[in-house]
């Protein structure tokens, strides 16, 4: 340390290139110089384990194995797979979008409510002959209306959007009942092409929806891992007063992750409509709180901050293989719910413990 | 820490001529009925390092606020490197150069030391963030402020020692070339050790010529790190002296002078006793 031989300073002599050499060369200290290798073999594995997806990799991957032996093969079939890849699709799409939401620090219950409406008002179009691309940007706009109204009410009331969101999903099924009368829209034949690249098949078992949820969740990712506006959302997420002064548009990065959800939400309902042809008010209502378990099965932190699109993606097949597996090992399926909730469960369990073995406590 | 003596510094406060880089005139405020701030004039110099000090409620924490942008001053105004200026928010005194580390360090836990570094002021290359770019810098930085041995940045902050945490606060402020620095207690939470360190980051950061106010409760810390003091007292500037290796106790008097004056009581008719109990009340 230099400070015993302090000179006079001058004023406004802003030093800018590096320090050393300068007129008050400070001496490096003890700590600047101590380790030679960047990672030692315990930080490696620290490093492995700190990537929270690791662990529901395994459980997905412990799941399959023990769904195939009991299911005696039925389970890791190709057309097992189809089916589960297609339900994921659909599901996965709207656990982007929430998953995307809660790292910024936000729910939505509403994506259910979201789903079915602005999918019914695009059945209705393609019913009255609109053309197909316009129904489907009605569809997508409706999302982005609904994801910008839950986010201008949360931010602007200052109300949690737990709450907004849990009083537009019921506002928004109130509303499709209304005017569908709870009926179901069907799209009689010829359906238009559009529907079928939403959500037809593309080869054998895989269907198209399943190359949409994959590139969506693949371009979020990006977004996310990659982008300023998804450093945003982390920051905004996981510590809000810290995004703000460090001079981050919160409350448009809050909005926007509002809509994106939306319009994801939305999407997953317009590639539904797709896949089967008709849409009802009932279609989308368990998908709140799936995507949520899906998303926190995943590895994406309730508080927000934390997550990835890699754990979304995990998280929505490890509740689809639930959901095919049970059945297949000769579980009777009123099982799933119950062992969803267990999942969740131990999940979270699984985050927090790894969290505090990372961090050393807390 | 290798400045034992209580002199370390002692006068060496840049005295020049020259424009202070902030200055200002007459600032006051008031919230509802309350007077907060009343008539502060007061300057900051490059390349100094002032210590703010005085009770609970003297309105340090509210002329800090205006100085970042984050109140507007009722009146008076404030000028920088000789200009008039008007904050309307916390971001426009950032982009004036002034950084203000709050308590709570304005880092995010949950995301690494490089992207903290950079977090509002992240580089891009085409649509992407330019990780390389500011791995490499931030490397750079912690280097020159003496964290060089944090290397893995990839690592969340929340894994970081409290003195750590501050360093890359302090860090990020150097980085940005920002002009001024306020620390909000930047020690109150650290370890003596630790609070060597960051001593050592906030010299480092006045050697590389910015303007450095601490906001301090501890009159025994303030004593080793600034080069000036400032007293404020109910919303009022009271002293403002050089670091002449004042005492604590001498100190303290300042912060209680502001007391007396309120009170009508002469410095003269002062005893331990009297004082003891002004500082209990």
């Amino acid at each position: 340390m230099t400070a015993d031989r302090r000179e006079p300073v001058k004023a406004a002599a802003i030093a800018t290139g590096s320090t050393p050499g300068g007129p008050a060369a400070p001496v490096p200290s003890g700590h600047g110089t101590a380790p030679t290798s960047r990672l030692g073999g315990g930080q490696l594995i620290f490093r492995l384990i700190r990537q929270r997806e690791a662990g529901i990799v395994g459980v997905g991957a412990l799941l399959f194995i023990i769904f195939s032996v009991l299911s005696h093969g039925d389970f890791d079939s190709l057309e097992n797979w189809g089916g589960i890849s297609s339900g994921a699709a659909e599901l996965g799409l709207v656990t982007v979008g929430v998953s995307l939401l809660m790292i910024c620090g936000e729910f939505d219950l509403s994506v259910g409510a979201n789903f079915s409406f602005a999918a019914l008002v695009m059945a209705t179009m393609i019913q009255d002959h609109y053309p197909a691309l316009e129904a489907l940007l009605v569809d997508l706009a409706i999302g982005a209306g609904i994801g910008l109204l839950n986010g201008l009410v949360t931010v602007f009331l200052n109300i949690p959007s737990f709450i907004t969101t849990l009083g537009t999903f019921f506002l928004w099924t109130g509303v499709t009942l209304i005017v569908t009368g709870g009926e179901t829209v069907t799209i009689l034949p010829p359906a238009p092409l559009m529907l079928s690249v939403l959500g037809g098949t593309l080869t054998g078992q895989i269907r198209t929806e399943v190359l949409w949820w994959l590139g969506i969740a693949a371009v979020a990712g990006l977004v996310l891992h990659r982008t300023v506006t998804g450093n945003w959302f982390y920051a905004v997420g996981g510590k809000r007063s810290a995004a703000v002064e460090a001079g981050v548009p919160v409350t448009r990065t809050r909005i926007l992750a509002f809509m994106i959800c939306g319009v994801l939400a939305a999407f997953a309902g317009a590639v539904q409509l797709g896949h089967l042809g008709s849409m009802s008010a009932s279609f989308g209502t368990t998908y709140q709180l799936e995507a949520i378990a899906a998303a926190v099965v995943g590895g994406t932190a309730l508080m927000g901050g934390r997550g990835s699109m890699l754990g979304a993606v995990v998280g929505t097949v490890i509740l689809e293989m639930l959901d095919s597996g049970l059945i297949l090992s000769g579980v009777s399926p009123y099982w799933y719910e119950s062992v969803v909730g267990v999942i969740v469960i131990l999940a979270v369990a699984m985050y927090t413990g790894l969290g505090r073995l990372t961090r050393g406590g807390e | 820490m290798t400045a034992p003596d209580g002199a370390a510094g002692a006068g060496t406060a840049a005295m020049t001529t020259e424009t202070p880089w902030f200055e200002a005139r007459g600032v006051g405020k008031q919230f509802g009925g309350v007077v907060a701030l009343d008539g502060i004039d007061l300057t900051f110099r490059a390349g100094e390092i002032v210590g703010l000090i005085g009770d609970n409620g003297s309105g340090k924490s509210t002329f800090v606020k205006i100085a970042s942008g984050v109140h507007q001053p009722g009146r008076g105004s404030i000028a920088i490197a000789g200009k008039q200026v008007r904050f309307r928010t916390a971001a426009d005194a950032r982009r004036a150069g002034i950084e203000t580390v709050h308590q709570d360090l304005g880092l995010v836990d949950s995301m690494s030391i490089v992207r903290n570094f950079f977090l509002g002021a992240e580089v891009r290359k085409g649509p992407f963030l330019n990780l390389r770019h500011m791995r490499r810098e931030t490397v750079k930085m912690l280097d020159e402020i003496g964290l060089g041995n944090l290397r893995d940045l990839g690592q969340d902050v929340s894994r970081l020692s409290g003195g750590e945490r501050q360093a890359i606060s302090i860090g990020r402020a150097v980085a940005f070339e920002k002009k001024m620095l306020i620390l909000d207690e930047p020690t109150s939470a650290l370890s003596i050790a630790e609070t060597d360190k960051v001593f050592e980051f906030i010299r480092r950061a006045k050697e590389r010529g910015l303007a450095v106010v601490c906001v301090m409760h501890n009159l025994a810390q303030v004593r080793d790190v600034a080069d000036r003091f400032v007293v404020f007292w109910h919303g009022k500037k009271v002293a403002d002296l050089v670091n002449a290796g004042q005492s604590e106790r001498e100190l303290a008097q300042y912060i209680l002078e502001g007391k007396l004056v309120e009170m009508g009581i002469e410095q003269s008719e002062l005893d331990t006793g009297t004082l003891r109990k002004l500082a209990e009340s």
